[in-house]
């Protein structure tokens, strides 16, 4: 038999393998740490980044912990983000041991219309509440004008704090709707067979099981919280009350005077390093997790519970909770948008009109804001996933030696808000020589989103590449391909509908986002998000409606084409 | 062709030694066999040749191309090593058809299209899988996927194939009849091949030389023959086929025969061996080695069957005496009681010590 492949050169330190483990280190390493490191720096200078003659200093955290008005901002962000949680974890739980284990009639409907709050923004969902439950809202007027009263205040911290908290209420759902259904039915079974009711089965069992889902949604939802712009902003400004983002967004760029970086840059130092304890307290809170894992060889669905008549009841509460959290939320949007006025008092087909929709696309600045936000989504999208895709094939199947330290990078921005992964890089892009060509692009917030969401991404792919045994990858090295021939051609085509689902996950947070560009845009660079949040401000709700609704339509349209061309898995 | 060379090849995973100081030879065409129980490290030495893990120290070596040298740093990564691998698994790409399985390792080597679809073809018809080319493998049986992933592993004629327990995942009556394919094959295309097994009759069947391994351990290199004929230590022929362990003493050695004493006193003659300081040895016999006798006489011992089991081709049966208690098999069946057998000396062979003192 003769040797084909003898010419061969003997491998050398670089081949390109090396060179793409090292690139792909480097990049995301700066990418990442970009954004932090001038945070850091202006967290402890007397002067903005850029100035010259800039020194050390402490002054601005004794300035900012001195201050009993930040001290305030400090304790509501503290009891929003504790409220926001609990309500979401409440109802999110509930919810999930209902539709998941019980024959509650039209579960499967109210199952979908569930996970809807979690395709767009919280700046969206907060202006369709406005627009039902403000004070002048449909809903509220409705209720004053029949009961003589409004019962909730919105524009409360403990309405905030609900309010954030229902909209997440999907996220603990879904999670704990994870734990619930892929429970191993012989554990219950096993329960029954000890002489346990259906329902003592449930409780004592499968309930327990969720810990590790509601430990985990549970931080998750509080960090949210902590780092939520748009409810606080939106609802918080009529009675001055401040949490740590909306303090960094108003001293940080809508402070008439000059901007205060130095206050800004320590209490987003601050927010920062809250926010990463958080993440590592849910990382050991999660260790020993083990004892929960409940997912075996063969996968049998538990049964569901028969409620009997109860179910009806049980369809009330849920329905009630759907209707007036949800579906009312987002008819709001629409109404609001299709009408020059809204209110109960009128028949709102008299007011019918689209003026809305002409005001947005008679505007070069709305039009653009659409445009920009398909383009950063889909662009974005493609370019993020390719990029996490890489980052996760170095660090899971190669044998660089800094495979893990790499993927621990990677998963940082899970610590980062996205307020300060948008002023970092704000104050990167000043402070690097350079970079100013850039500055105030789509290209910047794109590169902003997709660091900041490279863990969304990963979450996506990592599982699916874990599914695929290194034999293959092995098979292909000893048939001949270097490191690079054997992802390309081998992994990747076999990880085409992880990659699919990390796209998609990926255009609906690129299309939602908001928070990050708030520093980034420049005219020119507008996005749905930043133009809606500019124009609540000015209280111009006709065009934030109609956008909202824009938003949503166009975020429907790809989640329905998504699924079905694709076959992306978007939440379950 | 050249040999295949493995000087003290040593692979340590932290604290753990899974291969200990192996040195051995594979000639030009010949078939090996890594054989032992799992765990006993003979997968992380074929894996160590492919490349696909790391050996610590040692040399590799195929002929003057040096594959892996510990003491001057080099490691050949596994893509040019030119070798052919049948995962245990197969490990066929499920994205791609057997055709593109087989083309894979053609285009990496930029052969024309017309020379490879010739090697496709010559190699699905070796085995026989010509029918399947257009297939995915998901659409194939076991076997067929097992052919596929040989036909995978030649088509690029490697210098030397390697096979992980390639018949591990197909049924017994079909195991049977792969492993003498298999070995038709390797001798009509007379290429050098190194197998992995765990299951001792398919090594006996198939190779030319078998390896026994054990705890990282090279235990006997040699013959399918000379390893159930005259296995190295206890753990060889315990490993190998079965044996009965016998407790008995050294009473003295002349004319190359050992006399040893059982526990009841009773003599036997058998060939020569290592007794342990005290004096204390096992007698390995295999249960088909030992003959029922009439009465007593030389190296026959007095015994007391107790139990029997019928298995099918033979009967086999519990016995105690000489002060142990031991197996042997009959083709006809034995009355309990009291009976006498004989422990032939060239199928004895004695130990310092039985099977489970590593």
């Amino acid at each position: 038999m003769t040797d084909i492949a003898t010419d061969q050169a003997p491998a050398t330190g670089w081949d390109r393998s090396r060179l793409i483990f090292w690139g792909v280190s480097l990049l995301t390493t700066v990418l990442v740490i970009g954004p932090i490191a001038p945070i850091i720096a202006q967290a402890f200078l007397d002067k903005p980044l850029y100035a010259d003659d800039a020194n050390y200093t402490l002054a601005n955290f004794s300035r900012l912990f001195g201050d009993a008005a930040i001290l305030q901002t400090f304790l509501n962000t503290l009891y929003f983000g504790v409220l926001t949680m609990v309500v979401a974890q409440l109802f999110g739980s509930v919810m999930a041991v209902v539709i998941g284990r019980t024959n509650l009639p039209g579960r499967k409907w109210i199952g979908e219309i569930l996970i809807w709050p979690l395709f767009v923004s919280n700046l969206v969902i907060a202006f369709g509440w406005l627009t039902m439950y403000g004070p002048s809202g449909y809903i509220s007027i409705a209720m004053r004008n029949w009961f003589g009263f409004i019962p909730w205040n919105l524009y409360s911290l403990t309405g905030m704090g609900i309010v954030a908290g229902l909209s997440q209420a999907p996220l603990a759902y879904l999670m704990c709707l994870g734990a619930v259904t892929k429970a191993d039915a012989q554990l219950e079974d096993a329960a029954r067979s000890t002489g346990a009711g259906p329902f003592r089965a449930l409780f004592s069992v499968t309930v327990p099981m969720m810990r590790p889902a509601m430990i985990y949604s549970a931080v998750l939802n509080f960090v949210v919280g902590i780092e939520m712009l748009a409810i606080p902003l939106l609802f918080g400004a009529p009675g001055s009350i401040n949490t740590v983002t909306t303090f960094l967004y108003n001293v940080g760029i809508n402070a008439a005077v000059r901007p205060d970086y130095g206050i800004v840059g320590a209490a987003a130092l601050f927010l920062l390093i809250m926010v990463a304890a958080l993440v590592w307290l849910q990382g050991f809170l999660m260790k020993g997790s083990g004892r929960f894992v409940t997912v075996r060889g063969k996968a049998s669905r538990p049964a569901t519970l028969d409620l009997g008549g109860w179910r009806w009841v049980a369809f009330a509460v849920v329905g009630t909770y759907v209707l007036f959290s949800i579906i009312v939320v987002f008819t709001g949007i629409f109404m609001r948008a299709g009408v020059s006025f809204l209110t109960p008092l009128i028949p709102f087909w008299k007011l019918l009109t689209t003026a809305n929709f002409e005001t947005v696309f008679a505007s070069e600045t709305y039009i653009r804001s659409i445009i920009n936000s398909v383009v950063i989504a889909f662009f974005g999208g493609i370019i993020g996933t390719f990029f996490v895709a890489v980052i996760a094939l170095v660090a899971r199947r190669s044998e660089f030696r800094f495979a893990r330290p790499l993927e621990y990078v990677a998963l940082f921005p899970r610590s980062l808000p996205g307020i300060i992964a948008g002023l970092g890089f704000f104050y990167a892009v000043i402070w690097v020589p350079g970079l100013d060509l850039i500055r105030g692009t789509v290209i910047v917030l794109m590169l902003a989103f997709i660091v900041r969401y490279i863990p969304v991404g990963f979450g996506a792919i990592a599982p699916a590449l874990s599914q695929i045994g290194d034999e293959l990858d092995r098979g292909a090295r000893i048939s001949g391909a270097d490191w690079w021939t054997t992802v390309t051609q081998i992994i990747l085509p076999i990880l085409k509908p992880a990659l699919f689902s990390s796209f998609a996950l990926l255009f609906i947070h690129f299309f939602k986002e908001y928070v990050t560009a708030v520093f980034l845009y420049q005219p020119g660079s507008e996005i749905l998000g930043s133009t809606m949040l500019q124009l609540s401000a000015q209280g111009d709700n006709g065009p934030v409606a109609a956008l909202a609704a824009i938003q949503i339509v166009i975020t429907a349209l790809f989640v329905i084409i998504a699924r079905r061309v694709l076959g992306a898995k978007i939440y379950g | 062709m050249a040999d295949l060379v493995l000087d003290r090849l040593t692979i340590r995973y932290g604290k753990v030694t899974a291969v200990n100081d192996i040195s051995l030879t594979v000639g030009s065409g010949e078939f090996l066999t890594f054989l032992g129980p799992s765990g006993c490290g003979k997968s992380t030495t074929l894996f160590s040749i492919a490349g696909l893990n790391h050996a610590t120290s040692g040399t590799i070596r195929i002929g003057d191309t040096v594959l892996f040298d510990g003491a001057k740093g080099i490691a050949v990564a596994p893509e040019r090593r030119d070798i052919g691998l049948v995962f245990q698994s197969y490990a066929l790409w499920p994205h791609k058809t057997v055709a593109e399985n087989l083309a894979f390792p053609l285009k990496l080597r930029k052969l024309g299209r017309a020379e490879r679809d010739e090697r496709i073809k010559e190699a699905l018809s070796l085995v026989e899988m010509m029918p399947y080319a257009e297939r995915y493998p998901f659409e194939l049986s076991g076997g067929q996927q097992q052919r596929v992933a040989l036909a995978r592993a030649l088509v690029y004629r490697p210098r030397l194939l390697l096979l992980d327990e390639p018949l591990s995942n197909l049924d017994a009556k079909l195991r049977e009849r792969a492993r003498v394919w298999l070995r038709e094959l390797q001798e009509r295309l007379n290429v050098t091949t190194i197998y992995v097994t765990h299951d001792q009759s398919e090594a006996l069947a198939v190779s030319d030389r078998i390896a026994v391994m054990s705890m990282g351990h090279l235990r006997q290199l040699g013959t399918p023959k000379e390893i159930y004929e005259n296995p190295a230590d206890a753990f060889v022929a315990d490993f190998i086929g079965s044996s009965n362990f016998l407790s008995a003493r050294m009473v003295g050695e002349a004319n190359g025969r050992a006399t040893v004493a059982l526990g009841d006193g009773t003599q036997l003659s058998v060939p020569k061996g290592t007794a342990s300081q005290d004096g204390s040895l096992v007698i390995a016999v295999r249960p088909e080695r030992i003959e029922l006798v009439n009465g007593p006489g030389e190296n026959a011992v007095k015994v007391d069957v107790t139990s029997g089991t019928y298995l099918g081709s033979v009967y086999q049966y519990e016995v105690a005496g000489g002060g142990s208690r031991f197996r042997i098999q009959t083709t006809h069946p034995v009355e309990q009681g009291a009976a006498f057998v004989r422990i032939p000396p060239e199928a004895a062979a004695i130990f310092a010590a039985g099977p489970d003192v590593k």
